[in-house]
């Protein structure tokens, strides 16, 4: 699926007709709609969430044909990146509008959404009980930049300019988190 | 026997995963209205100004991790 994402994004990059772009950008959007749908949400209470996804989407949208990166981890990274700028204009206009993290009530009902088209092995729900305690044991700063690293897939350049701090810095405080995590769950 | 201790980043990773699929499964895309005339405006425009739409990606080579818009603030 993340190859197809950059077939479309790359045919879009060189497709002048207009019905074209249409049909390419709703290719694109239907996968990427609800990755990004989800990294807002996370961050913006409802209803104002709907008018940054809004805002996030169009931009995105906009942009599409000035992406010049070539693979799948660029692509979100751009993409986040310009979802963070809506969410940090968002986090302006009305202070203390950061949201609580997923409950694990949540989190576990996402994870059985996920199993209806790939079923969870008594492995794989061992797995994810163990990170879902580690996530939930951390305190707030480690589970946000688990989450950021982990969950969302940013990396630690990613996370290192949007927290203003070095990449070593990043690299090393996600270690110490998870090891604290370890040892709160262990 | 117990069950052997995961390994703490594969589990996150895994985590990952099974949250971004589920979230995608609970919320199917929606707000292609918002894309489809985001996609119209930047094709109008570039009817408008079709020299600067066709250097427009010769000039955003290498950047494409970078945000689009600019931030005054940042």
């Amino acid at each position: 699926m993340t190859d197809d994402l950059m077939k479309l994004v790359r045919t879009y990059r060189v497709t002048a007709g207009l019905p074209e772009r249409l049909r390419l950008a709703e290719e694109i959007f239907r996968t990427v709609e609800p990755g990004l749908r989800m990294f807002v949400f996370n961050a913006v209470r409802p209803p104002a969430s709907d008018d940054v996804l809004q805002e996030v989407l169009k931009a995105v949208a906009t942009s599409l044909g000035k992406f010049a990166g070539d693979s799948p981890a660029k692509f979100w990274a751009w993409a986040y990146g310009i979802a963070r700028h809506k969410i940090n204009d968002q986090y302006r206009r009305q202070a203390n509008e950061r949201l609580q993290p997923m409950s694990e009530k949540e989190l576990r009902r996402l994870v059985e959404a996920s199993s209806q088209s790939a079923p969870l092995s008594a492995a794989d729900k061992h797995d994810l009980d163990y990170a879902m305690k580690l996530l939930t044991a951390s305190k707030p700063e480690c589970r946000e930049y688990l989450w950021q690293h982990y969950v969302l897939g940013l990396d630690y350049s990613e996370i290192a300019e949007e927290q203003k701090l070095s990449y070593d810095n990043v690299r090393m405080k996600i270690g110490r988190c998870l090891d604290q995590a370890k040892s709160l769950v262990a | 026997m117990p069950k052997k201790t995961p390994d703490p980043e594969a589990a996150l990773q895994k985590l990952g995963e099974r949250l971004r699929a589920g979230f995608a499964k609970e919320h199917p895309a929606q707000n292609l209205d918002t894309v489809r005339e985001a996609v119209r405006e930047q094709y109008a425009q570039e009817q408008k100004t079709p020299r600067a739409a066709k250097s427009a990606p010769d000039a955003a080579k290498g950047k494409g991790r970078q945000p689009p818009e600019p931030e005054p603030e940042r």
